[in-house]
Formats: C-alpha cells, sequence, structure tokens
C-alpha cells in the first residue's frame, strides 16, 4: 500500500461563510487535506512560526484571501517572499476579482494560482482553478 | 505704456508736424499777399511817375509853343500837365513811405520841379503875356527869353529834374528786384521746410504703426497660441509678457484663466477618478455580502432541499432573483467605470464582421428579423467601444421588441469627416417625455420585476459617445418604433 499523501492547507481568510465555502469545496474533491485557517496575515505568520519552532509540518498550500484586516494578503505575501525556508509553499490567490490587472499584479507577487470566487460546484472557473491547483502540485493523494 | 497712451502720442506728434508746415504756408501766404500788396503800390509808383515825366515834356513843349506863338491854346496843354503833375506829386506822397531813400528823392523831385515852374517857367509866362501891351515888355520878354532859354539855365534844371526822376524809378526796379528775390527765396525755404516736415511726419506715422502693428500682433499671437493650447486640452500654459500695458494685463488674465482651469480640470479628472475608483471598490465591496448569501441559499438547496416546505422553496427562488439583479447591477457599475478605462487602440475593422460577431453573441428570439446592411466598409478605428455601443443599441431593439414579427435593421452613412451608424426598429417606440431620460444609469422604463433589466446598456453607450465627443440621436414614437443614431469619427 502506498503512503498516504495527506495535503496540508493553510487557508488566510476573515470571512466564516468564505470558509465554510473552501470547506465544502474541498471536500467534494477526490482528495485527502488537513487545513488550518488564519482570520489574517498576522496569524497567518505567528502559524507558519509556530510551525516551524515546534518542527511541525509547513503546509503545501496556501490559499489567501486578499481582502482582510490588520495584515492584508498583499502584505502577507510579501513577507512570507522574503523566507527563503518558505519559498517552496505554493500560493493560490483566491478572490471575487476576475480582472486582468488584479491577475497581472498576482502573477508579479510570485503566486501559482488565481482562484474565483465564489467556490461553488456550478462556477466552472473556480473547480477548474482548484483542479488545476491539485495537478500542478502533483501531489494529488495516492490511495 | 499703454498702448492707448502710444497711439496717442503718436497722432499727436503727427498732428505737431502739420500745425507746424500749415502754420508756416499761412505764414508764407501773408508774406505774398503783403508783398502784392507793395507791388500794387509800386506799381501806382512807376505809372505815375512815367505820367509825370511825359506831364514835364507836354509842358516844355505847351510852354515853348505859347512863347512862340503866343496862342492859349498851348497855354491849355500847359496848364492841365501841370496841375495833373501837381496830383501825382500829391499822390507819390502819400504812397512812397516817409522814411525811405525814395522820400528824398521825391522831396527833390519836388523842389526842382517847383524851381522850374517859379523860377522859370511861370516868368516867362507872364512875361510873354505883357509882351504884347507895350513896346517896353516886349522888350523885357526878349531879353528874358534869351536869358531863360537861350543861355540854357531852363536846360539845367529840366535835366536835373530828369536826372533825379530816373534815379528815382531806378531805385524803385531795384527795391522791387530785390524784394522778389528774396519772396522767391522764401516760397522755395517755405516749399524745403513743408517738404521735410511732411516727409517727417508720414516717416513717422509709418514708424509708430509699424510698431504699434508689430507689437500689437505678436503679442496677440502668444495669446492665439496659448487659448489654441487650451482648447488642445493643455492647461498647464502660461504667456510671458512682461510689458504694462492692455495687451499685458490681457495676458496676465488669461494666465490667470489658464491657472484656474487648469486647477478645476485636475481637480475635476481627481473627482473622476476617485468615482471611478470608488464605484470599483463600492461593487467589490458589495460583491463579498451579496456572494455570501447566494453561497447559503446554494447550501440550503444543495443540502435541504428535501426537508424545506414549498412556500419556502418559493420564497428561495425569489432572494435568488433579487440576487442575480443586485450582481448584474453590480456588473454594470464595474462596466461603466470601466468604460473609458482602456486606452484607445485604433485597428482595421471589417464592419460586416464585428456586426455578424455581434449578432451571434446576442439571444434572437424567433420571428425578430436582424437585417445588417451588406457590403459594409473597412474602418479604421476603435473596435471594443463601437462594439460596445452597437451591441448594447441592436441588443436593446432586439430585447424589447413587442412584435411577433418584426425587424431591426443596421446600417451606415458616410458623412464626410465622420460616419453615422442607424439601429431601427419596428418595436414598441419610445414616447417622447423618456428620450432623455433612458441614457441615465439604471434607467428602466419596464417594471424591474417584469423585465431583465439592469439600465445600464444606454448609460454605458452615452458615455463611450461623450468620451469621444460624439453624439447620438433618437427618434421614435410609441407604436412606430426607434431608429437610434450615432456619429463615430473616421
Amino acid at each position: 500500500m502506498d503512503k498516504v499523501n495527506v495535503i496540508k492547507i493553510l487557508l488566510v481568510e476573515d470571512d466564516t461563510l468564505d470558509v465554510m465555502d473552501a470547506r465544502r469545496t474541498l471536500d467534494r474533491m477526490d482528495i485527502l487535506y488537513k487545513m488550518q485557517v488564519a482570520r489574517n496575515g498576522e496569524e497567518a505568520l505567528d502559524f507558519l512560526n509556530r510551525s516551524e519552532a515546534a518542527k511541525g509540518d509547513v503546509p503545501d498550500i496556501i490559499l489567501l484571501d486578499l481582502n482582510m484586516p490588520k495584515m492584508n494578503g498583499t502584505e502577507f505575501l510579501a513577507t512570507l517572499r522574503q523566507k527563503s525556508q518558505w519559498k517552496n509553499i505554493k500560493v493560490f490567490v483566491i478572490t471575487t476579482s476576475d480582472e486582468k490587472e488584479d491577475r497581472d499584479l498576482m502573477q508579479k507577487l510570485g503566486v501559482s494560482g488565481y482562484i474565483v470566487k465564489p467556490l461553488k460546484f456550478n462556477n466552472p472557473s473556480s473547480i477548474d482553478s482548484f483542479n488545476l491547483m491539485i495537478d500542478l502540485l502533483n501531489i494529488k493523494n495516492k490511495t | 505704456m499703454k498702448i492707448s497712451h502710444l497711439i496717442f502720442l503718436g497722432f499727436f506728434l503727427i498732428l505737431i508736424m502739420f500745425s507746424i508746415a500749415t502754420y508756416i504756408n499761412y505764414k508764407q501766404t501773408e508774406k505774398v499777399n503783403e508783398n502784392s500788396d507793395w507791388f500794387a503800390n509800386s506799381t501806382t509808383v512807376m505809372r505815375q511817375g512815367n505820367r509825370f515825366q511825359r506831364n514835364i515834356l507836354n509842358m516844355v513843349s505847351g510852354l515853348k509853343g505859347y512863347l512862340l506863338s503866343g496862342e492859349d491854346y498851348f497855354m491849355q496843354s500847359y496848364d492841365s500837365a501841370l496841375t495833373e503833375n501837381k496830383k501825382i506829386l500829391d499822390e507819390l506822397q502819400t504812397i512812397v513811405p516817409d522814411t525811405s531813400e525814395q522820400k528824398r528823392a521825391l522831396h527833390e523831385l519836388i523842389g526842382l520841379n517847383d524851381q522850374w515852374i517859379l523860377d522859370y517857367a511861370d516868368p516867362l509866362i507872364r512875361a510873354r503875356k505883357a509882351a504884347g501891351l507895350s513896346d517896353s515888355s516886349l522888350a523885357a520878354y526878349n531879353a528874358l527869353y534869351r536869358d531863360k532859354v537861350v543861355l540854357g539855365t531852363e536846360k539845367i534844371i529840366n535835366r536835373n529834374l530828369q536826372q533825379r526822376f530816373r534815379e528815382f524809378t531806378d531805385y524803385e526796379y531795384r527795391l522791387r528786384e530785390a524784394r522778389s528775390q528774396v519772396l522767391t527765396d522764401s516760397i522755395a525755404q517755405t516749399r524745403t521746410i513743408s517738404f521735410y516736415l511732411t516727409t517727417f511726419s508720414i516717416i513717422l506715422g509709418f514708424l509708430i504703426s509699424l510698431f504699434l502693428a508689430y507689437r500689437i500682433s505678436t503679442r496677440l499671437m502668444a495669446m492665439v497660441r496659448m487659448a489654441d493650447t487650451i482648447a488642445s486640452g493643455k492647461y498647464e500654459v502660461q504667456t510671458a509678457d512682461t510689458g504694462r500695458d492692455e495687451l499685458s494685463q490681457l495676458a496676465n488674465s488669461l494666465n490667470h484663466m489658464a491657472h484656474v482651469l487648469s486647477e478645476n480640470i485636475r481637480l475635476l479628472e481627481r473627482k473622476n477618478q476617485e468615482l471611478d475608483q470608488f464605484a470599483h471598490i463600492v461593487s467589490h465591496d458589495l460583491k463579498a455580502p451579496l456572494r455570501g448569501i447566494d453561497n447559503v441559499i446554494t447550501w440550503i438547496e444543495e443540502d435541504h432541499s428535501t426537508e424545506l416546505p414549498p412556500k419556502i422553496r418559493e420564497y428561495i427562488q425569489l432572494i435568488k432573483g433579487r440576487l442575480q439583479r443586485a450582481e448584474s447591477m453590480i456588473r454594470g457599475i464595474l462596466l461603466y467605470a470601466r468604460v473609458g478605462k482602456q486606452s484607445p487602440e485604433r485597428e482595421f475593422i471589417n464592419l460586416n464582421t464585428l456586426l455578424q460577431d455581434i449578432a451571434e453573441s446576442l439571444v434572437i428570439r424567433p420571428g425578430i428579423k436582424l437585417e445588417i446592411q451588406p457590403g459594409l466598409p473597412d474602418i479604421h478605428s476603435e473596435k471594443i467601444p463601437l462594439q460596445q455601443v452597437l451591441s448594447n443599441l441592436i441588443g436593446n431593439a432586439i430585447k424589447y421588441h413587442d412584435k411577433t414579427e418584426g425587424y431591426v435593421r443596421v446600417y451606415l452613412k458616410d458623412a464626410t469627416d465622420h460616419f453615422i451608424f442607424f439601429v431601427e426598429d419596428n418595436g414598441p417606440g419610445i414616447s417622447r417625455n423618456y428620450h432623455s431620460k433612458i441614457f441615465a444609469i439604471f434607467q428602466t422604463l419596464e417594471a424591474r420585476d417584469s423585465f431583465e433589466s439592469t439600465g445600464i446598456g444606454l448609460a454605458i453607450v452615452k458615455k463611450i459617445l461623450d468620451d469621444r465627443k460624439q453624439k447620438i440621436t433618437l427618434t421614435s414614437e410609441p407604436g412606430k418604433g426607434s431608429v437610434f443614431s450615432f456619429t463615430w469619427p473616421k
């Protein structure tokens, strides 16, 4: 039996509904995952620092909302990119904006993907993005 | 110096020059007049002088005739010449100026004349008259005749008289010549002065007008250039004019105006930008809670639809409908805010292909025919805005069409410097009261519940056309269909 590969996800999102939404979407996908939630950039950095100190697992993926209190997504991303030990973490931005300018900006900040809310199954663009995200990681759980 | 003062000064200088010229000419005229008066006098003097001389000769010959013949006839001519000469001498005395050289000559003449009469003529005449009375008196006369005539004293006096007279007239001639020379010189001088003054005035006038024209026109042109620059959309211009006259005031006012204009425009641009940003941010922020509601509704439907009473399911549908409308309104605001944000890019457009693309993107219900003018030209223009305008107008015409069988026609007119596009339908038509209203944002003429429309389409059309300074016209009446026509730059 192959080793079961659990995808470790850190969701940085302040809106409870969006957290629920993400969870629902992930639940319906054919994957095993473990998800932590941070309410804003600061909490996310705290979590990363703590898990590093405890020699815990660093997440494979960060799902990042942009519009958050205290430290928003862009600021968090800038801080994250300064630390070399976190450079392998794939970051996917979840946003309501599907404007080209915003996509280009995110591309510049070194994000791996761009997922448009709402994360519904009847929203093809978001589900495609999720699938793409999983494929990109190439760590889809082997059972 | 003020321009009005400069003009005034210039004219004043020229006026002074001409006044001097006129004054000099006037003085010259006076001189000429005076001279001709004098000349008239001089002519009288000469004429009277000549007559005097002739009278003397008459007197001499009359006297001689009488002395020889004793006839009174000769005395008559002598007497008349004598009386006339007395008159002439009196007249000459009044005419000839007291102080002159001639006065003395005249006095001498009168003296000699008197001497000739008293010493010579009178005694002889008296003796001749008495000669017939007695022999002694005849002898006395003969003696006197010999003494006066033959011995020649008379001749001496007469010659003196002639001599003096010649001197008198010679003097008069010389005086005439001298005066005429002076007059000729004076006229020539006046001419020269007048000529120089006039020439100088003309040159001065020319220079002043040249200076003024140059000064006014160069600065006016600078201001015209500035106004043109402003009109072309560059408001940050200033014109340098360091003078202190009316034009400098105008330049200052223009500078001030440009400054105020530029500030206002900047303010307006900032406000516009803020408004666009505002629309952008607001619509994004509004999307979040709407999405939340939508999520929850979806979860209820997906997970609990079997547990729900029919009434709740119906209500949920109502909520979903309103959510959709809110979302499409937000999308509308975003679209509206985005109009004009793209930088204009011109490309070659095949209008038939463009309209075909639009037709394919629209849902056209059966019975409605979309007729596109065949053989439309290729144009070089901005594609996306034109497509948006046409798509919205055609889309509206189709969407609001109320006939089972109807048409929507699209055609083009080429008006030399621009195109005019027409979108014509035989749909319900629009009452005149609403013609201006329909271009306002979120304005619909149908009840919101009854029709799926946000009222953003025509507002976007208007904004696209306004941004490009193009016009849209609506010709429509209820029951007679509508024609939307808009201009588009070539």
